[in-house]
């Protein structure tokens, strides 16, 4: 399918028969990524704030059972999980946002299938847009992406004007997506959007590409002692608000819960790197006791071990952690400081 | 599912030395009482933690009464001093987050006053029963109880809510 | 900020403190983040403003920064540049024998207010709701004290007002719009990290032989871990505001933490980290304390 155009009006009208056909649709809100009721909810502003918290939440959720279990005198009884997965469709990511699965995917694929994941995200589509604001904690391009990138998203919108977007079709899912709404298309023009993702990447909202990603990772591989850990965790208060909002952090805790004697599940929640307890063993020994150790995992998972086993950063570059920290420890710095060292 | 009158859930948190004795009291003397009770008997008023209340609740209980000894008879000369102020701010939080102020009710009863026990218990399952099932915590749960009862099939959460 | 910088470059050079805990500017002039010093030089980093939110009481307590306070065998002082705000949780943390008082050298300001969030220019709208119902623009205690007091910028404290109206809703009204705000939360828990009085080594809800609050995000876990969060801050909490500020879901944590400080108040004439005298309203109690809600 060549590029298209879609109106406002018609892509109202598009989210609406999304919704009437019982599947659910995501859009960021003002300040969260919220399930959309009614189409007056939907903002659609390429230049809005990253929201403060990713959509990840979607297809890896907070908190979720995965196994229950029933017991009586003789026998416990497993009672597996369903995941069924509404179609859902992400609209309006930006491009830090929408390629937070394919990266997570290869993770979740690696020696265990992580169905959970995977059934969901068979079920998304992604509607990535392109993105017109960047403030100081914004840094795409120093981690392979920019404003424009389309990689991730199956549908990919360009705004041409306060009205109008271009519509460019990415994947075989998007494809298979977007013929069912082809009456609310129009005729395309692929000059006009080619002049604005031009016009945006030699704009101030192309973030300054501040360090080498495989420079950094070099870095990190030879300076797993260095001193410049040792300072770093001062002031970092251990709340993993950070691991929280990041659309590609993923680690997780196994808990088990239960009901009664009798019931119970076992729940895989979210879990956060720079917890202090999170690498405490059952011996009581605690491989990293202090701050400095736990940041510097963090940014070892992501700009290093990462890299080396799957080929991809773990991080979009979206600046959420930096924007919400509490003590407002900016993960851009510190990774460009690295290599000043 | 068979029909019952539904009843009220009430546990109650009572100290050795005082209350559970009373209510022992209450028991030698034969007095009746609604059943309605689940008594857990902790040394002290003043070693009942919060937590235990929320617990209650949690596990599907609509009332709490916590009981403890007069003040001046604590057997541990002061724990149920410490526990009046804990419980003076607890129970106005609790109110504030939604949850019923009669819901959670405390008392003195010593070890003599079988029949105040039997007052107090029959007051709090009245207050209890008219106040209904407690829904609020009960939906907390729903998605747990609607999903273990019968995973295979839908089950109707105001199905699984309806006591 | 020069006399701040010099009197800090002075305490760090005559030995008087180890090191001192201030804020620096981080990024950009409207925000700040903290910072800990350990020689003279490094001084002119600080700054004080009104971009400075975090209440910096939170690293008295963490054994890293107290570590730093041991020099060649004894105890030196710890420095701390605190708001009025700041300085009663030193108070408390003190009152609690977290600290003592001759441990901590505070250095304070005449408050004029700081900001609700980074970036924006201190007005009536902008100012954080916390400093509008501010008794203490002049700290209760310090070791030096800086600034002058001017005027505030007016605004109502639309914050009580909201507490208040909570008494008008019903039970069920009340619990669907807390259970509403908890479902969203993720438990990430930045708000125990970012508060000075969240100082136990293990909080209740790492405990796991019993579990007595689930770590799980869901809407049960959430209930029970903001009720009881809320709970063990009553008549200990000092309203900073720094829990909600930390919080990534925007719960509105001060409506909760606001309205255990009003119970405290009214009904002991009890604000925390006021008094180093003093005892703390959880850790004492008197035999006159009212009971009408006792059967």
């Amino acid at each position: 399918m060549e590029e298209k155009i879609i109106n406002r009006e018609n892509l109202n009208k598009l989210c609406r028969d999304i919704i009437d056909g019982g599947n659910i649709l995501i859009a960021p809100g003002k300040t969260e990524y919220t399930v959309i009721k009614d189409t007056s909810e939907i903002i659609l502003d390429a230049g809005s704030k990253p929201t403060k918290a990713s959509y990840k939440n979607y297809a890896f959720p907070k908190a979720e059972p995965v196994i229950y279990y029933k017991k009586d005198k003789n026998d416990i009884e497993l009672i597996d999980i369903d995941i069924k997965g509404k179609k859902t469709v992400i609209l309006g990511a930006k491009p830090c946002d929408s390629n937070s699965f394919s990266i997570l995917s290869k993770v979740f694929n690696w020696d265990y299938k992580d169905d959970f994941f995977n059934m969901r995200v068979k079920n998304f589509i992604v509607i990535g847009m392109m993105c017109e604001f960047a403030d100081k904690y914004c840094f795409c391009t120093s981690v392979g992406l920019s404003p424009v990138s389309e990689k991730g998203s199956d549908i990919f919108l360009i705004p041409l004007d306060e009205n109008n977007f271009a519509v460019r079709i990415i994947t075989d899912k998007g494809k298979e997506f977007m013929e069912s709404y082809g009456k609310y298309l129009t005729e395309g023009n692929p000059e006009k959007a080619k002049a604005k993702t031009e016009a945006v990447k030699s704009s101030a909202k192309m973030p300054e590409k501040v360090f080498n990603s495989e420079e950094v990772r070099k870095w990190l591989g030879k300076n797993f002692e260095h001193p410049f850990w040792d300072g770093i965790g001062d002031v970092c208060l251990s709340c993993a608000q950070c691991a929280f909002v990041c659309p590609v952090c993923h680690c997780f805790d196994i808990v088990d819960e239960d009901y009664s004697y009798e019931e119970g599940r076992r729940m895989k929640n979210w879990d956060g790197c720079q917890f202090g307890h999170f690498t405490l063993h059952a011996s009581g020994h605690n491989p990293r006791d202090i701050q400095g150790k736990r940041y510097r995992q963090r940014i070892n998972h992501k700009f290093k071990y990462y890299v080396d086993k799957f080929g991809e950063i773990l991080c979009t570059g979206c600046g959420r952690c930096s924007r919400g920290c509490p003590v407002s420890i900016d993960i851009k710095e510190i990774v460009s400081d690295t290599v000043k060292q | 599912m068979t029909e019952e009158k539904w009843e009220p859930k009430v546990v109650a948190f009572v100290c050795n030395w005082c209350t559970y004795t009373g209510a022992d009291l209450a028991g030698t003397s034969r007095l009746k009482y609604p059943a309605n009770m689940k008594m857990i008997r902790v040394m002290c008023s003043g070693g009942i933690d919060p937590v235990f209340i929320i617990k209650a609740f949690e596990r599907g209980a609509d009332g709490v009464l916590i009981s403890g000894c007069h003040p001046g008879d604590c057997h541990y000369n002061a724990g149920n001093f410490h526990a009046r102020r804990r419980w003076t701010m607890f129970h106005q939080l609790l109110e504030y987050l939604g949850i019923d102020k009669n819901r959670l009710q405390f008392s003195w009863v010593s070890a003599s006053e079988g029949k105040k026990f039997v007052d107090v218990v029959s007051k709090v399952v009245n207050d209890v029963r008219e106040l209904g099932l407690f829904k609020g915590y009960k939906e907390l749960n729903s998605e747990f109880t609607a999903v273990v009862n019968g995973l295979k099939q839908e089950v109707n959460k105001a199905e699984a809510v309806n006591g | 900020m020069d006399e701040l910088r010099n009197h800090v470059k002075e305490l760090l050079a005559n030995g008087t403190v180890a090191a001192v805990i201030g804020y620096k500017e981080a990024g950009s002039p409207m925000r700040t983040k903290p910072v800990i010093i350990t020689a003279p030089e490094e001084a002119i980093l600080l700054v004080f403003n009104e971009y400075c939110l975090n209440n910096l009481a939170v690293y008295l307590t963490k054994a890293r920064v107290k570590n730093l306070a041991r020099v060649n065998g004894t105890i030196k002082k710890l420095g701390i540049v605190a708001k009025p705000c700041d300085v009663h949780a030193v108070i408390a943390l003190i009152q609690e024998s977290q600290l003592k008082r001759e441990d901590v050298y505070i250095i304070s300001f005449n408050c004029n207010g700081v900001v609700k969030d980074y970036g924006e220019t201190l007005t009536g709208e902008t100012i954080a709701s916390k400093c509008l119902h501010c008794d203490a623009r002049q700290p209760l205690y310090h070791d030096k004290v800086f600034g002058e007091l001017k005027d505030l910028p007016a605004s109502p404290d639309e914050e009580l007002a909201k507490i208040k109206s909570f008494d008008d809703m019903t039970s069920q009204e009340r619990f669907e719009y807390f259970k509403n705000e908890f479902d969203k939360c993720i438990k990430c828990y930045a708000c125990r990290a970012a508060c000075p009085m969240c100082y136990c080594t293990q909080c209740i809800t790492d405990k796991t032989i019993p579990r007595w609050v689930e770590s799980s995000a869901h809407g049960r876990g959430n209930f029970s871990w903001n009720l009881i969060r809320a709970f063990h801050l009553s008549a200990r909490c000092v309203g900073c505001g720094e829990c909600e500020r930390a919080c990534p879901m925007d719960i509105p944590l001060s409506l909760i933490n606001r309205k255990m400080l009003e119970v405290a108040k009214n009904d002991f004439a009890y604000l925390s980290g006021r008094n180093l005298e003093t005892p703390t309203l959880v850790g004492s109690f008197d035999v006159k304390d009212k009971e009408e809600f006792i059967l």
